[in-house]
């Protein structure tokens, strides 16, 4: 992450990556004090061992990531009203992407949670839409993929 | 060929009552194995299901007289006048069955899990009458289990003049639960959006899609024959509409399929520099990806009448079209940063070497057409809009990533219509269009002969 970059949380996201903190602390633990999967020494793909591995590396990257974030966060401000006619961190947008017509919340990234439809600020289509207003059509570019978006809603919870 | 495919899972943390249904699960598969192959035939297109001297008019005009005819569930013969007449798969193999059906009630009294348990009861039952609307919609209520089992007819592959008749088809799974977790977030993810359907047709909307990801102990009749990595049950959309579905994945044999052919395969058709940007781990990751895609993106495709409409090539269009809708869906993800673009990459690699793996198989298995014609389709379709080339001075294959993706977000448009509103014969013009064998085995035969190479040596 960058240095002196603020992070901004909600509230309900600074208390929830709190909790998921300890949590990961006390699952690396118990991670490393169990013997890891015997790796095969061949071409093989051991399923096992790869998700154990994948596991770890999982948990160190996440916990190094929540440590640089509570460093330096700044609680997430509601919006005033007259700026909510754009879209900013907190928004839950609803837009029409090619085909599909989506609908998700614009989070930041550690609070990101796809499943729940929390989509990053970092993330291209988050970048992207920051800014814009409902009826924008905005391009979403990345090296592999162009799609382009129509901004349907805006809303603040 | 295999009726009957065993794999080693780990089974150390099931109880030894467990491991006692376990058995009993897997006798019923090796035990179905030879139904199975009493159906197959590859020399017909009808496999055994028909006589094999009855032309598809004589079949068509004999079912409006006798709708069982093209039931899913009978052998259609002729008796002693020429006349077709049909024989219900549970009269045909009522010895078999009988016994079969036995040996599931001895597992239910083993399960504790009652969800299950009723489930055997009802298969058991089903086996014996040929009506497995019942015992399907008790399978739907298995998705927690931790037994996973299907056995009896079940798809209609085999049945290339209709796509009617079905082939008896046997798993067994034991649930991977973390991996299973892992599976439904991604579901999730992918089935958040709502796709806007076109004008004029009807989808259908499942109420529930619940995934499973298994271990695997056996695999027999069709599932071994076709070496499936994934199943969308049940296959009936009346129940699918009302009841819901259930995707399984199988880790083993996914796993072998990679290292066996996909794996193989990429390091045949790419050349060693690009194969160093991407690991083994990172592919056989995409590989699951791939497959867990496809099985979603089924749940994207139901239209209705589809089926009916398309009729004998509803397999091709709908089969090709999961699988690069899924990889369209993958787009989306990328933007959404729940994919690298190093992911991406190595999904459309792993359909590339997949959609190769369709071609050898079909050499070994002429029953893998449906999927075999798909493939060709999209490989043709990748050629001629440059996506891929081929190095004809070494004999590897070249690929432009994004021009890929577009392709297959060009193509989604095309097979969306074929499968929502396409008539029977434009569709069909279209898959003459672009599935010649021939035009496909021309333009890529320094790679294919590498590939038969490669068999010829195993």
């Amino acid at each position: 992450m960058e240095e002196n970059k603020k992070n901004y949380l909600t509230k309900e996201g600074l208390k929830k990556i709190k909790e998921e903190y300890q949590g990961l602390l006390k699952l690396k633990k118990i991670r490393s004090e169990k013997e890891a999967p015997y790796f095969l020494e061949s071409d093989e793909v051991n399923a096992e061992a790869l998700a154990y591995e994948e596991e770890f590396e999982y948990l160190e990257s996440r916990i190094k990531k929540i440590e640089e974030v509570l460093k330096n966060f700044e609680l997430l401000k509601p919006l005033p009203k007259k700026e909510r006619d754009k879209i900013y961190l907190g928004a839950t947008v609803k837009i029409e992407l090619d085909n599909e017509i989506d609908e998700f919340t614009i989070v930041s990234t550690l609070e990101t949670d796809p499943a729940q439809k929390k989509i990053s600020n970092e993330s291209p289509i988050g970048k992207a839409l920051i800014g814009h207003m409902v009826g924008d059509k905005v391009v979403v570019q990345t090296e592999l993929v162009n799609h382009t978006c129509r901004i349907l809603k805006i809303e603040y919870k | 060929m295999n009726a009957i495919k065993k794999f080693n899972p780990d089974i150390s943390k099931l109880s030894s009552k467990e491991r006692l249904l376990l058995d009993k699960l897997i006798l019923a598969a090796e035990l179905m194995a030879p139904l199975y192959l009493k159906q197959k035939n590859s020399k017909y297109p009808g496999a055994n299901f028909y006589p094999h001297n009855a032309t598809k008019e004589e079949i068509e005009e004999a079912a409006k007289k006798d709708p069982s005819i093209l039931d899913p569930y009978t052998f259609v013969e002729r008796d002693k006048s020429g006349k077709l007449i049909t024989m219900p798969f549970c009269v045909r193999f009522k010895k078999e069955l009988k016994k079969i059906s036995e040996i599931l009630k001895q597992a239910a009294s083993l399960s504790d899990d009652k969800n299950f348990k009723k489930y055997l009861l009802l298969r058991a039952e089903s086996l014996l009458n040929d009506d497995y609307d019942k015992s399907n919609i008790q399978f739907l209520k298995t998705g927690n289990s931790k037994f996973g089992f299907l056995t009896g007819p079940s798809e209609s592959y085999l049945d290339k003049l209709f796509h009617k008749k079905r082939a008896y088809d046997n798993w067994v799974g034991i649930l991977d639960k973390k991996r299973t977790e892992e599976a439904k977030k991604f579901k999730e993810i992918i089935l958040s959006s709502e796709r806007k359907i076109l004008f004029g047709s009807v989808k259908i909307k499942p109420p529930k899609i619940e995934i499973r990801i298994e271990k695997t102990p056996i695999f027999s009749g069709l599932s071994a024959d076709f070496m499936f990595t994934g199943s969308t049950l049940p296959n009936e959309i009346y129940l699918i509409e009302k009841y819901g579905l259930i995707l399984t994945i199988s880790e083993d044999s996914l796993k072998e399929n990679f290292k066996k052919d996909e794996f193989p395969i990429f390091k045949t058709l790419f050349n060693k520099n690009f194969q160093k940007s991407y690991s083994e781990k990172e592919l056989y990751k995409a590989s699951f990806k791939c497959i867990l895609i496809h099985e979603i993106a089924h749940n994207l495709l139901y239209y209705q009448g589809a089926e009916e409409r398309l009729k004998n090539i509803f397999p091709i269009i709908n089969e090709l079209y999961a699988y690069i809708l899924g990889i369209e869906c993958c787009g989306t993800l990328l933007l959404k940063d729940v994919l690298t673009s190093k992911e991406l990459e190595s999904i459309l690699i792993m359909h590339i070497c997949r959609n190769f793996t369709w071609w050898q198989d079909f050499l070994k298995n002429p029953d893998v057409k449906s999927y075999t014609l798909g493939m060709v389709i999209i490989q043709n379709f990748f050629l001629e809009k440059k996506a891929v080339e081929i190095d004809k001075k070494n004999n590897f294959l070249k690929v432009d990533f994004s021009k890929l993706y577009l392709c297959i977000s060009e193509f989604c448009r095309v097979l969306e219509y074929y499968i929502a509103l396409g008539t029977y014969k434009e569709t069909e013009e279209f898959i003459n269009n672009y599935s010649q064998m021939k035009t496909f085995q021309k333009n890529f035969s320094p790679l294919l002969k590498k590939i038969s190479k490669k068999l010829k040596k195993e």
